[in-house]
């Protein structure tokens, strides 16, 4: 290949969604070309990122009695303008609409509240443990445990292979020695 | 307003606190710090700091900034203590201890130990203490041990105090034979090669490439079976065989080295010091790779070898590292009946060792001293021991 393959094609090798020849064809070129091997890698740091983020989970048990709560508040102030108005006008069309309509939206958020899907991705992902500049970092899903270095003075790191990774700093005249394991 | 508006309004108004709320918690709850009844450290008090902890959208973040402040009311001194730091149900069972080496305790006297912990987890998982503290192991002046040992700290502290001891007799050595100026030429050069020594961060999974990778999907034909060079160092008791790990880009797996035991007694641990090199030559000292698990006993002639299921990246300055060559070493040796064995200063010396391994951490901690107090307080404290 002379020309470099586009963007869309090294976005698609990167994430491994290419076609079988487009792929035979893309990998010869970056294996020879630095630029694009360049772009490939940021395309696939990219991807790896935005596999990572997931948003924030919602206490659903919390969001529904919440909600719960709000609509007997609404019902009781309901009542109170329906027995001052019933004198005058009756049964309100209305208000029974407006109550189907509350009692759908409850029923709605049960619906919501499985954490199931969550779960399986959490399971899925695997924990990694990371050295940064401010600590140790072992993620799991969307669970983190960082032990940080002190007031953030930089530290000597080592890995031991076997699944942990050891900072150590001086600080206040003493060593201090953090330790992280992946198990 | 109709009954229906009022009804929506009531309800618009009573969903939206819990839209993006950031509940303060009490930190101090949040840890639960736990020595056993016959510790030979007493806890005196817990200084929180500037700890926080809140719940913020569904997630509790807790960032602990904490000094513990504990006694040796034991009779002997205490020259290291390891706490092992657990997460309450963090998936999949991660684990930290924060140590702190090199330190010279009489009976009866109080030192403080950091604990700098960010946690980040649902909110769904709480339920009691976020994070406990407890003791996993003291060591003391006579190398003797007390503590569950759960995280293989006693080995870890009594190879740390056999450096400590090594470094000190090898700096007094420099005092006597060169006198102050020859000490403080030593200090100077240990500093100089600290902030030199290069470095690598590295990222580390288990069963399946380590996130960050630079190794795109399509290229993996590109992996590579690459073997380890050796240094030899002569006072060795046990020797590497053969080694190979496989090399993609910046990726090394499952990293595995054979050994075998040449001195007369039997050994129970060993750790293989690991240098990689980059496309532009420069070597950096990559980590470890354990010889043994522990539950091995290697008997005087005989090989062993252990495969490690983890992938390492290796990066610097946040690039990607491409690994072009590895070389082993051996360094440390734990004999069956509790001795260690680590390189001399001398093998060190012999070798390029010296410039790439992390200094001990009492040869970090004398150099600290002289570069904040001076060689005066450098040689007081030389003499203490």
């Amino acid at each position: 290949m002379k020309t470099h393959p586009s963007e869309a094609d090294l976005a698609l090798f990167a994430g491994g969604e290419a076609g079988r020849l487009s792929r035979f064809f893309v990998n010869r070129h970056v294996r020879e070309c630095r630029e694009c091997m360049d772009q490939v890698n940021q395309f696939e740091l990219l991807r790896l990122e935005l596999r990572e983020f997931e948003p924030p989970p919602h206490d659903w048990n919390r969001l529904a009695a919440e909600m719960r709560a709000n609509i007997h508040v609404g019902l009781e102030a309901g009542e109170c303008v329906r027995l001052a108005a019933a004198e005058q006008r009756g049964w309100s069309p209305k208000l029974a609409v407006a109550l189907a309509s509350l009692l759908l939206l409850v029923g709605a958020s049960f619906l919501l509240k499985s954490p199931a899907p969550n779960v399986a991705v959490e399971q899925k992902a695997g924990a990694v443990l990371e050295s940064t500049g401010s600590g140790l970092e072992l993620r799991h899903g969307n669970s983190s445990l960082t032990l940080l270095n002190h007031d953030g003075v930089a530290a000597d790191q080592t890995v031991s292979a076997q699944g942990e990774i050891r900072a150590r700093y001086v600080d206040g005249g003493a060593v201090t020695i953090n330790n992280v394991y992946l198990e | 307003m109709s009954i229906w508006n009022r009804a929506l309004l009531l309800l618009a108004l009573g969903t939206l606190p819990v839209m993006g709320q950031e509940t303060v918690l009490d930190p101090a709850s949040s840890v639960k710090i736990d020595l056993p009844e016959n510790s030979p450290l007493a806890l005196i008090s817990t200084n929180m700091g500037d700890s926080r902890a809140s719940n913020r959208g569904g997630t509790i973040v807790l960032d602990l900034h904490m000094a513990l402040t504990l006694r040796n009311s034991g009779a002997r001194r205490v020259r290291g203590v390891t706490l092992l730091i657990t997460a309450q149900e963090f998936a999949p069972g991660g684990k930290g201890s924060v140590a702190r080496p090199c330190i010279d305790v009489p009976s009866g006297e109080q030192f403080t130990v950091p604990v700098d912990i960010r946690l980040v987890r649902p909110v769904q998982q709480a339920g009691g203490p976020l994070v406990r503290v407890q003791l996993d192991g003291v060591l003391f002046d006579d190398l003797s041990f007390f503590g569950p040992n759960r995280l293989n700290s006693q080995r870890a502290m009594t190879f740390w105090e056999t450096e400590a001891q090594r470094d000190r007799a090898y700096f007094k050595h420099v005092l006597q034979a060169r006198g102050d100026k020859g000490l403080g030429e030593e200090m100077l050069q240990s500093i100089a090669r600290q902030a030199e020594r290069p470095q690598l961060n590295v990222a580390l999974s288990r069963n399946g490439r380590a996130t960050g990778s630079i190794v795109p999907q399509g290229v993996a034909a590109g992996e590579h079976v690459a073997q380890f060079a050796f240094l030899k160092l002569p006072t060795a008791p046990v020797q590497p065989v053969e080694g190979w790990a496989e090399i993609a880009g910046n990726e090394a797996r499952s990293p595995q080295i054979e050994i075998v035991n040449q001195s007369g007694k039997p050994v129970r641990y060993v750790e293989i010091g690991w240098m990689v090199k980059d496309k532009e030559g420069h070597e950096y000292l990559a980590g470890s790779v354990p010889g043994s698990n522990s539950a091995m006993l290697l008997p005087a002639g005989q090989h062993s070898r252990l495969l490690p299921d983890t992938t390492l990246k290796f990066s610097r300055t946040g690039k990607p590292v491409e690994i072009q060559g590895m070389t082993g070493f051996v360094s440390q040796v734990e004999f069956a009946d509790g001795k260690v064995w680590v390189p001399s200063r001398e093998d060190l010396k012999s070798s390029a060792l010296l410039r790439i391994m992390a200094p001990s951490p009492e040869e970090q901690r004398l150099a600290d001293i002289y570069s904040k107090r001076g060689l005066a307080a450098l040689v007081a404290e030389l003499n203490r021991y």
